[in-house]
């Protein structure tokens, strides 16, 4: 290195931020440029003082006085109380406003309403009841295809031998093969069939 | 516990950029708030202290666009409301002159980094108080290396410079 480093890599140089080879170059330049080893000297008293500023103290209640003012964690509010409360709210005030549109009494409403539960479970569970039945039939008929299947299969691969699946398997190879390269070359002739 | 292991470090930030005892430590306390109720945003792919002084310089930040604090004149020891702003000097070095030498730069050096800009300040504190890497400053003050780089160096030269004067 013949031109003199910039101030910059003599800080870098300090810090060890130049790589191997720059800050080899940098060190074959400070044997021979005395103008350079003065600046680096200087920088280098600087840098240790830089690098030694002392910490400033901290009051040894500090921590507590910051944990005492850090606010209510959100969750400790009951998450559930304010959609209970607002359920609660909204039927007491449906309740009310049907008493004054309808007038009936509050013990006729209750009546009413336990009526039309009554009649929709009535009504609704039946149907949920059937459906679960024929979920029920229709799983033990596939269960029964799928095991009948693989039954065959074994028994079909068993009857095959080795050599037999070999060559069926070799067979589905070509087969593919074929099927893949045809498709392909319908494609590229743009041929539609 | 989190408070205990960044107090000293956030504190000698804040110390150095607002250049008062008192007020480092209400922003400390402000900023360790800011991040308990801000956990839940933390991503653990960073480090927890480079996402901590992001909130702390972005406090500042803040703090200085409402204020419109004017950089403190640097000609003149800081006093802080309970003392002076410069600190006890652990022992330095391995010769009784150079610490002398060492203790006497330092003095300097606190009082000429009152006098560099912000911007420069910030960055030169972060490395070299708080010990964060290039790329780690980078990430917090979302700035290329190379800018970073730069800047320290400029804040670095000022000093010498200003201590050169003195």
């Amino acid at each position: 290195m013949r031109i003199c480093p910039r101030p910059e890599d003599l800080y870098l140089y300090l810090e060890g931020e130049l790589g191997p080879y720059q800050a080899r170059t940098l060190e074959e330049h400070l044997e021979r440029c005395a103008a350079c080893r003065g600046r680096l000297a200087e920088r280098r008293l600087l840098h240790e003082a830089f690098t030694s500023l002392p910490p400033f103290e901290v009051p040894p209640d500090f921590a507590l006085s910051v944990m005492d003012s850090l606010p209510e964690p959100a969750e400790g509010k009951a998450g559930w109380l304010a959609p209970l409360i607002a359920g609660t709210t909204s039927l007491v005030v449906g309740l009310l406003g049907f008493y004054l549109l309808t007038g009936e009494s509050l013990s006729d409403m209750l009546v009413a309403i336990s009526r039309f539960f009554g009649s929709a479970a009535g009504r609704f569970l039946p149907l949920l009841a059937k459906t679960f039945k024929i979920g029920g039939l229709l799983l033990k008929v596939a269960a029964d295809v799928v095991s009948m299947f693989f039954a065959g299969l074994g028994a079909f691969s068993r009857s095959l031998g080795p050599q037999g699946i070999g060559l069926i398997l070799g067979l589905g190879f070509l087969m593919s093969l074929f099927i893949f390269f045809g498709a392909k070359r319908l494609l590229s002739l743009g041929e539609k069939t | 516990m989190i408070v205990r292991k960044y107090e000293q470090p956030l504190t000698s930030y804040l110390g150095r950029m607002t250049g008062e005892r008192e007020a480092a430590l209400d922003f400390a306390q402000e900023i360790f708030i800011k991040v308990y109720c801000s956990l839940g945003s933390y991503r653990p792919a960073y480090k927890f202290s480079t996402w901590l002084f992001k909130i702390a310089s972005n406090h500042l930040i803040d703090h200085w666009r409402k204020k419109k604090i004017p950089t403190v004149s640097l000609d003149q020891p800081v006093d802080g409301g309970d003392g002076p702003l410069t600190p006890q000097v652990p022992d330095p070095g391995p010769s009784v002159i150079r610490k002398f030498e060492l203790v006497e730069i330092r003095q300097k050096i606190e009082r000429a980094l009152e006098a560099v800009p912000e911007t420069l300040r910030e960055l030169f504190v972060l490395r070299h108080v708080n010990e964060f890497s290039y790329e780690e400053i980078a990430d917090i003050k979302s700035l290329p290396v190379g800018t970073v780089k730069n800047r320290v160096f400029q804040a670095k030269e000022m000093l010498r410079k200003r201590m050169e004067g003195s």
